[in-house]
């Protein structure tokens, strides 16, 4: 079970001896000056007199984009940065790749970097791509021979091979990420600092750049990847930093991590879901997307309940509640109400309705409130948002609901997946723990 | 100042890799390709011929033909004024490139500053082939100074490339510098002995201090000494000449670097 995050958690796992250090960040902090209408002579003047767009501002005048970030990556390590949209990671791997300087705090780097910032960045859409591998590589530090060398392996691992003459404005960006992860990781850097781009290739290219990367930290090289994919960097990194709004919250191991910012996302949602409703409920339709249907049966309310309580949060294993109320104004004589589980990436869980579970519809009019009770949601631990709808028994709908719920699930003990069977671990022979309570 | 020289020397394979890829761009699907830049110096000169030979014959002690006199000059200006332009222009063209990705900023406009040259290196065979036919036709022009030209040229480039360095820094923050320039070329353009002969001035003595002090001036006046005269310039020219291009050099590297930092959050 992972720690609750709290912004006093940033406790960096114990450092490395120095010597090992690929990367190591002490107190950092990153401002940006505000833009202000018919500022830019202020800013001239600024950076021609400080070197600086931002020493000596006030605070209103500047925006903190990171703020007393301290981390320390050992040399074969796989370190990920992950967070929220905006939060600071992209600034955080640009100043590591020395394109911005800090405002405060020092950054050491050791040894040659190469950097996979944006989509497509250091390559002129109008040449070839052959071209382009030269001019990237010679940023990167190649001499011309020394790309003459790679030329092969890097068209080879890219699988561009036809497209080489094709100038790179034609490529897609599946087909850009390719050639630019191909160069980066042919021209040997010390560290490597990889921003997002991975997840647009497809996935067969994704497997070969992990397989590559991974090759790559057996030889003694450090990454450095920005990722919202969780699931990339749960597989491919040592530790993870999650920073959020250009704060440090937690430096570790990548499934407590990953944990801890989860729950913290999925307990902002509920909020914000709760929230929402309350705007419905206090007058206003659902937006149309998420919701459709005849409406000749209305679904008025959805409530998740355990507890005899409304919930947002469920322990796995709990007995839990789908209450519907609905009306219809017509009487119907054909009507199916169901419930749908899934993953908020569309996974589906489960999904049962009053058809698959062998009720005849006989009548319906006016009000109702249907329950489906689980006496045990064994859930694994996650996020889930659940569909709510009432049709006909051929499938029309009368009223959709797209993630009529959302809502957490937590477990006691980890697991992955979507399903959370009981279970218990038994050990006989010699085999002891040093520590482990056997679960609940 | 030294970084940048550094950077430059450091990264000089992709510099030459930059400013070939410019060059082929420039003609990319144009059939006459790089024959257009023997074109426009070609038109000019017919042009210049035509009108000031044909049309009316100005009266330019020391400028005889007027034609060839003009084109000694012209086209060191033309390098000057469009690397300038074009260079204050370099860091927001390529902003991707800076923004998004390590790369070494001031190669951005010393590929522009180097395109350029190519294009002037193009017109200097037309001029020299005016001028020999001048000669020929028993005009007083032209010599053995013209071997001279590459040396000006060599000593010219710190200047071009110092004026476009900064240039190019200072747009970035404040875009208003890219007109102010266009305005101040175009103002400088007739401050610079290139379409009269400096002695013609002699009489209006300001006027006559305010083009000789322009730091462009030296320069011109190199050219026009060693094509249209024929002669090796004077050695106080080329001292001129050092000082102005060490300046300049110095004070827009030294801008460049000053504002090195900021250029990948301002691009």
């Amino acid at each position: 079970m992972s720690e609750p995050p709290s912004a006093t958690s940033a406790v960096p796992e114990a450092a490395a001896p120095p010597a090992g250090d690929a990367i190591r960040v002490e107190g950092l902090s990153k401002l940006y000056r505000r833009t202000l209408p018919g500022d830019r002579l202020r800013t001239l003047k600024s950076a021609l007199l400080r070197g600086s767009l931002t020493r000596g501002l006030s605070r209103e005048e500047s925006i903190a984009a990171l703020e007393g970030i301290d981390f320390t990556v050992a040399r074969g390590e796989a370190f990920g940065v992950i967070g929220g949209n905006g939060s600071g990671k992209s600034t955080l791997l640009k100043l590591v790749a020395g394109m911005l300087k800090p405002s405060a705090g020092r950054i050491v780097v050791d040894g040659r970097v190469a950097a996979l910032i944006e989509l497509g960045a250091g390559f002129h859409p109008e040449i070839s791509g052959r071209e382009n591998v030269y001019i990237n590589g010679a940023v990167l530090g190649l001499t011309r021979r020394q790309i003459d060398r790679r030329y092969e392996e890097i068209v080879e691992f890219s699988g561009l091979a036809d497209f080489m003459e094709e100038p790179v404005k034609n490529y897609s960006s599946g087909m850009y990420v390719r050639l630019g992860f191909a160069v980066a990781v042919h021209t040997d850097p010390d560290v490597l600092l990889v921003d997002e781009v991975l997840a647009v290739g497809d996935e067969a290219f994704s497997h070969r750049c992990v397989r590559r990367i991974e090759e790559f930290l057996a030889s003694g090289r450090t990454l450095l990847l920005v990722s919202h994919s969780l699931d990339l960097v749960e597989g491919l990194c040592d530790r993870l930093l999650w920073i959020d709004n250009g704060r440090q919250r937690l430096v570790g191991e990548p499934r407590r991590v990953i944990d801890a910012y989860r729950q913290e996302v999925a307990e902002q949602e509920g909020e914000a879901h709760h929230a929402a409703k309350l705007q419905r409920e206090e007058g206003g339709e659902r937006s149309e997307e998420l919701r459709w249907g005849s409406r000749q049966a209305e679904i008025a309310a959805v409530r998740l309940l355990a507890g005899g309580a409304e919930r947002y949060h469920l322990e796995t294993g709990e007995e839990a509640v789908f209450e519907i109320r609905a009306r219809a104004a017509e009487p119907l004589t054909d009507f199916v109400f169901g419930v749908a589980v899934s993953t908020p990436r569309g996974f589906e869980c489960w999904g049962t309705n009053t058809d698959l579970a062998g009720f005849v519809p006989g009548r319906f009019e006016g009000e109702a409130t249907v329950r489906l009770t689980c006496p045990a949601l064994r859930l694994a631990p996650g996020e889930y948002v659940a569909d709510v709808a009432v049709h006909s028994r051929d499938g029309a709908p009368y009223d959709y609901m797209r993630r009529a719920l959302t809502f957490t699930v937590t477990a006691a003990t980890g697991g992955i997946g979507v399903y959370f069977p009981e279970h218990r671990w038994e050990f006989t022979g010699g085999i002891r723990w040093d520590d482990g309570q056997p679960p609940p | 100042m030294f970084r940048v020289a550094f950077q430059i020397f450091r990264f000089r394979g992709l510099l030459a890799t930059l400013t070939s890829r410019e060059l082929k761009a420039r003609y990319r699907g144009s059939v006459l390709g790089f024959l257009w830049s023997l074109a426009n110096p070609l038109l000019l000169l017919a042009v210049y011929t035509f009108v000031f030979s044909v049309v009316f014959k100005p009266r330019a002690e020391g400028a005889e033909p007027y034609a060839l006199f003009v084109v000694s000059g012209l086209f060191a200006w033309i390098w000057v004024s469009t690397s300038a332009l074009e260079g204050s222009m370099s860091l927001i063209a390529n902003s991707g490139l800076i923004r998004k990705a390590v790369f070494p900023a001031e190669l951005l406009p010393m590929v522009t500053v180097l395109s350029n040259l190519v294009h002037l290196l193009f017109a200097m065979p037309i001029v020299a082939v005016a001028i020999v036919t001048g000669r020929v036709l028993g005009e007083k022009v032209g010599g053995i100074g013209a071997l001279a030209v590459p040396a000006i040229i060599l000593l010219h480039l710190p200047m071009v490339a110092g004026l476009a360095l900064g240039a190019s820094a200072l747009t970035v923050h404040f875009k208003d510098v890219r007109d102010l320039l266009a305005n101040l070329l175009t103002f400088l353009f007739f401050l610079t002995p290139i379409l009269y002969p400096l002695a013609s001035i002699a009489h209006l003595r300001p006027v006559w201090w305010l083009v000789r002090l322009n730091p462009f001036t030296p320069f011109i006046l190199a050219y026009q000494e060693a094509l249209f005269v024929g002669r090796f310039p004077e050695p106080t020219l080329w001292l001129q000449m050092a000082l102005v291009s060490l300046v300049s050099w110095a004070l827009g590297a030294g801008i460049f670097e000053r504002l090195r930092e900021t250029l990948v959050e301002a691009a």
